[in-house]
Formats: C-alpha cells, sequence, structure tokens
C-alpha cells in the first residue's frame, strides 16, 4: 500500500519536472528574425532629409525607437500602397508600444513628390507616418547608402512615368544599426513579431 | 461454430502478412534511399557565402568573381550566410548586406529561385532549395505502401492457399 502511494507521488514528481522542462524551453528559445538578418548589427549610415511638415528628419534623433523605412513613390500603382497598409496593421498592432517606432517613408521620385503631396498621401493611410524627400543630390546619397535601385520607366500613360525602385522594408533598431531587411511580399504578421522582439531588446 | 473463432485464421494470417509487408517495404525503402541519396540529402545547416574586396569594380569591368558560385543547392530550413567584404553594399534576392557585414536569410520554401544578384556578372544567381528526406518522410512511404502492401498480398494468398484448404492438409 505504502508502496503504490510512493510510486503514485514518484510518477507525479517526475510528470512535473518533465511538464516544467517543457515549458521552460519554449519560454526560453531564442526567437528567430523572419526577413534577413544583419548579424552583427552594423551603424546605419546617418541622412538628413526634410519631412512632409517642412521639418528636418535625421536618422541618428531616432536613437531609442525602431525605424521602419520604405523606399517608395505617390504614384505608385502596386508595391508603395500594400506596404503603407502593412505598415498601418503593424502599427495598429503594436497597441501601447507605438510610440517606440517610426515609420518612415523616402521618396524615390522627388520630381513629382512635393512634401505637400508626401503628406497627403500617407494621411490616406496613417497621419503619423513620415514622409521625407530632399533635393535629388541628397536622396542619391541615401539611395546609395541603402543599396536602393531606382529607374524611371515611361510608360506612355496620362498618369505619367513609372519608377522602378527596391521594395524591401529596413528595419533599424533603438540603437540606430542596420538590423532586418524585409523583401516585399513577406506576411506583416512577421514583420510586426520583428518588430515588436526589436523594441523588447531596446 | 463461434464467429470469433471462424475469423481466427484470417486474422492470423493478415498478421503474418502485415508483418511480412512492413518488412519488405522498409528494406525497399531504405535501399532505395541508399542509392538515390545524394550530397544534398541531409539535416539543415549555416551555408556560407563570401563576397570578396573588389567584388563590385570586378562586376563592373565584367570580370567573374572565382569564389561565387552561380547555383547553389540548399535544404529546406539551411541558414544562408552572406559575408559582405566588399567596400558597398550587395544584395542576392531578399538578402541586402551592408558593406563590411554579414546577413543571413532562413530557406523557408521549396522551389527553384533565380534570383537578382549584386555580385554576379549575369547579375542571377539560381538557388535551389530542396525537401529533405528526413525520418518522418520515410515513415510515411512506409506507412502508405505497407498497407497497400499488406491488402494485395492478403487477398492474394487467399486466392492462392485459401484457408480452409490449409486447415484440412
Amino acid at each position: 500500500m505504502f508502496k503504490s502511494k510512493l510510486g503514485t507521488v514518484g510518477l507525479g514528481v517526475v510528470i512535473g519536472l518533465v511538464l516544467v522542462l517543457v515549458i521552460w524551453q519554449v519560454f526560453t528559445q531564442d526567437y528567430t528574425y523572419q526577413g534577413s538578418l544583419i548579424d552583427p548589427p552594423v551603424p546605419a549610415a546617418d541622412f538628413d532629409l526634410t519631412d512632409q511638415h517642412g521639418q528636418t528628419f535625421r536618422l541618428s534623433d531616432q536613437h531609442g525607437k525602431v525605424v521602419l523605412i520604405f523606399f517608395g513613390y505617390t504614384h505608385c500603382p502596386d508595391v508603395c500602397p500594400v506596404t503603407l497598409s502593412e505598415f498601418k496593421q503593424i502599427k495598429s498592432k503594436l497597441g501601447n508600444q507605438v510610440d517606440d517606432i517610426s515609420f518612415v517613408f523616402i521618396t524615390v521620385d522627388p520630381e513629382r513628390d512635393t512634401l505637400e503631396k508626401l503628406g497627403d498621401h500617407l494621411a490616406n493611410f496613417d497621419a503619423g507616418f513620415i514622409g521625407l524627400s530632399g533635393d535629388r543630390s541628397s536622396l542619391e546619397e541615401v539611395w546609395m547608402s541603402f543599396g536602393v535601385y531606382q529607374a524611371k520607366q515611361e510608360t506612355g500613360s496620362a498618369a505619367g512615368y513609372l519608377v522602378d525602385h527596391t521594395a524591401r522594408v529596413y528595419a533599424i533598431d533603438v540603437d540606430g544599426n542596420w538590423r532586418l531587411t524585409y523583401p516585399f511580399g513577406m506576411e506583416s504578421d512577421k514583420l510586426f513579431q520583428g518588430v515588436r522582439h526589436l523594441i523588447q531588446e531596446g | 461454430m463461434n464467429g470469433k473463432y471462424k475469423l481466427r485464421p484470417y486474422l492470423i494470417r493478415l498478421g503474418i502478412v502485415l508483418a511480412v509487408s512492413v518488412l519488405i517495404v522498409f528494406a525497399f525503402n531504405e535501399i532505395s534511399y541508399r542509392i538515390q541519396k545524394d550530397e544534398h540529402d541531409r539535416a539543415p545547416e549555416t551555408v556560407s557565402l563570401v563576397i570578396p574586396e573588389g567584388t563590385a569594380a570586378s562586376i563592373e569591368n565584367d570580370e567573374d568573381v572565382p569564389t561565387i558560385p552561380s547555383e547553389m543547392v540548399f535544404v529546406l530550413g539551411d541558414v544562408l550566410e552572406v559575408e559582405n567584404q566588399d567596400n558597398v553594399s550587395h544584395q542576392l534576392g531578399p538578402i541586402w548586406v551592408p558593406p563590411n557585414s554579414t546577413a543571413s536569410l532562413v530557406m523557408e520554401r521549396a522551389n527553384k529561385f533565380a534570383y537578382s544578384c549584386s555580385f554576379q556578372t549575369s547579375r542571377y544567381l539560381n538557388l535551389d532549395v530542396r525537401q529533405p528526406t528526413t525520418v518522418g518522410t520515410r515513415f510515411t512511404g512506409l506507412a502508405l505502401a505497407a498497407p497497400t502492401l499488406t491488402t494485395l498480398v492478403f487477398l492474394y494468398s487467399l486466392l492462392v492457399f485459401p484457408v480452409d484448404k490449409v486447415k484440412k492438409q
């Protein structure tokens, strides 16, 4: 009788220990970032551009915040609106962490994307998004440092030319490092999870 | 006679046929696996690629970079790690690597990809991501083939050696 009780207690203890170990494993597993991870992180190239309100935006001023950067243009028919919609989804999911992140849209079409147009366009998605432009030579420096390709494509349509451009999203961590890039088409939930982890790491 | 006892010889034969079928299928599976197994049929690992200094200049001059292959084969779950020793950023499809840094990407989908690549003279690099043959794959093969073989052999055995005949002998 005593032996059988002892056996039951022993079995319970073993099952309990196994459960604790499993739970411990699940919660202490390293998070694996989706997208392309830059490891070790390297300092992002700093830049000064002008936002839609006419204020100077300096990347290094964003230290302490995660920065998501996308290069696009307001006349873009496909990739840019999709990415901005994803930014909007991510922002809505972040809850009270929203103050720890900046969503930045840098134009690849400075001739047509005036500050006013940038502001109006971004307001269609979220007025809190930051739209940046500048003169072509300043922008070219930024494009080059971020490895951004852009080329005008004449279409002959009344809507004007299109711009072929790099469509990846760059995630800069709270220390101002290039940390992750996400290709176009990556599920917004994966972006959201990555961003949340970057904020939590900070 | 009780129905339970009538069924008994059939069940015994079915059990024997099942055991033999599992053994045969397992042997065939393993032999085919060993014969067809190639070097890429392995557990996921980290595959490194180094972009040497001066690559962008070589590409600009239409010179090949001998250390970089034009096609790479991966298995699902591999991590492609690209180390950029050049002084400009480089890209390979979804991977962007700033100068003098390393970026990595987990291969999550089995497919053949032709990625735009800034460190190839052709501007493209082919990546072949394959589904590795795991223990699970082999078990699935066994689970699908063994019942089929069992059914066929069992029915065949009933035709050739009917249970009643065997009992009389």
